[in-house]
């Protein structure tokens, strides 16, 4: 059950985790970055 | 039938089932209809393919969310009836062909079948979907609502943080003369027709996800070491249910539908707008912004991370500082917020995207903390159905928001000229618009006795009758 609870958060995750670092990056000359 | 494993005495998780794999598949499900917030990226596309104004094409949006409400107040019960799997694979259906008809209407230049397509049949899929795994997850975490409804409805907000950068990486490759990163580009009408394709096919994929892993919990569950009676102790905390029917004939219930429709109408406003905005806060005499399209869209889903990250963060909160003093600060500090944001927003963009963080993530926490708010005031017997009533606040806004500003911005000149001072007016209502929510949640108050219905004919009595008699399912009994 670990396991699938594992793989189950990483699908949703990892798209959620690389979609708020892409934003970051993108967003980085907002602020002078 | 081979679809018979959607039916809820398919669903009913067994021994050991984990209860945290619940939140993914909300949020697989929340995080594709969750699009919805990302439509100002091809917004101006739109408006260039038909020819027409901000206003006629932010209607679409408007319809979408419309429906979902209807949706969502109409078929509420129904979604407790059959449970959440059934009712996601109906959501992914309806979004799914909801954004193929709207494509239709691209190919084919008609704008009506946008309004029907994305609008009207993608809103019924956002309706559906966005109240199926919030009961759910209630009925699972009932030690900590507001973490719950958090982490149902922050997927919804974080879908725009996926969709925005993917839709503009998508509008590029369909068109070869639109550059995301320059602003005097604008994607095609065929290109945004490709775009609404895929979209199509990757949520529908995306959210079958949900439908496989969700369950809802055996009758008489509850999780480890939780006593139902210390939540019950606070004032503001009933321990007594209210039917969906007697709720509606209560002064709190449509406190509330103010409160929520103030908050929404206020934030859906920025959101809604939010890549255009920015870049109109910031052009110079000459026409030219110093915010890039690409920036633009990135803001987008700058935005959603704080309402999404507001929504987890914010709803979590209430549940111990109490739902009252937690919407007292969305709406207090969101009338001080957009005064800043409206009198200070363009002398510099840290601030402006500061203030619009923190508006947002306000936003994001009016939402994912009514749910635990109505469990506090009308117990648990019929949340589910009447957190789907409540959300026709959510429709309203939807139409009122994007009027306010698109009917301000339309008056003040033509999109892609438009500069700070064109959108102080519309700001300052979205003041008074908070104003009139906080003054709204102040006269909230427990709700009277006369509306509690008999421990007889509540859910929590049905359930534990359940649990005496060895936790079988009672077939098509709807709460």
């Amino acid at each position: 059950m670990t396991g699938r609870v594992a793989v189950a958060w990483t699908v949703v995750g990892v798209p959620l985790v690389c979609g708020i670092y892409n934003i970051i990056v993108r967003t980085a000359p907002l602020f002078g970055g | 039938m081979a679809l018979t494993f959607l039916d809820r005495e398919h669903t009913v998780a067994g021994p050991g089932y984990s209860r945290w794999l619940i939140p993914p598949a909300a949020l697989a499900v929340h995080l594709s209809i969750g699009q919805a917030y990302a439509t100002s990226v091809y917004k101006n596309a739109l408006v260039a393919h038909f020819d027409t104004s901000l206003t006629a094409i932010g209607i679409i949006f408007s319809i979408a969310i419309v429906m979902l409400g209807v949706s969502a107040a109409i078929l509420g019960t129904w979604v407790d009836r059959v449970g959440p799997r059934k009712a996601m694979f109906a959501s992914a259906c309806f979004w799914a062909s909801g954004f193929l008809v709207g494509a239709l209407g691209i190919g084919t230049n008609q704008l009506w079948l946008v309004y029907l397509g994305y609008g009207f049949i993608g809103g019924i899929g956002l309706g559906i979907g966005y109240i199926s795994p919030v009961s759910t997850l209630i009925k699972w975490f009932p030690d900590r609502p507001g973490l719950a409804t958090g982490m149902a409805i922050m997927g919804f907000g974080g879908g725009a943080l996926i969709a925005s950068p993917l839709s503009s990486q998508l509008l590029g490759f369909y068109d070869s003369g639109f550059n995301p990163t320059d602003p005097t580009t604008v994607a095609s009408g065929d290109a945004v027709m490709k775009l609404f394709v895929t979209l199509a096919v990757i949520y529908f994929l995306v959210m079958m996800l949900g439908v496989f892993n969700v369950r809802v919990p055996a009758p008489g569950w509850k999780p480890p070491n939780f006593d139902p009676a210390k939540i019950t102790t606070k004032k503001m905390i009933t321990a007594n249910n209210v039917s969906a029917k007697n709720a509606v004939k209560t002064p709190q219930f449509w406190l509330l539908w103010t409160v929520l429709f103030c908050n929404v109408t206020a934030g859906i406003g920025i959101l809604e707008q939010a890549s255009p905005m920015i870049q109109d806060f910031f052009r110079g005499g000459d026409g030219v912004s110093a915010v890039a399209a690409a920036a633009g869209a990135g803001f987008v889903g700058l935005l959603s991370i704080f309402n999404m990250a507001g929504r987890f963060v914010w709803s979590s909160t209430s549940d111990y500082i109490g739902r009252k003093p937690m919407y007292a600060i969305y709406l207090g500090g969101g009338i001080i917020l957009y005064f800043l944001l409206a009198t200070f927003g363009n002398t510099a963009t840290a601030l402006f995207v500061l203030l619009a963080a923190i508006i947002l993530s306000f936003y994001g926490g009016g939402f994912a903390t009514v749910p635990a708010y109505l469990r506090d005031l009308f117990g648990t017997y019929q949340v589910g159905a009447i957190h789907g009533r409540l959300l026709t606040a959510w429709s309203a806004a939807g139409v009122a928001g994007p009027l306010i500003i698109n009917g301000f911005l339309d008056a003040q000149g033509t999109p892609g000229e438009l500069v700070a001072s064109d959108y102080r007016l519309a700001l300052y209502t979205m003041v008074a618009v908070l104003a009139v929510g906080f003054v709204a949640n102040l006269l909230i108050k427990p709700v009277s006795d006369r509306f509690h219905e008999s421990a007889g004919h509540t859910d929590a009595f049905l359930e534990a009758h359940d649990a005496e008699s060895g936790g079988q399912v009672v077939s098509g009994r709807s709460s």
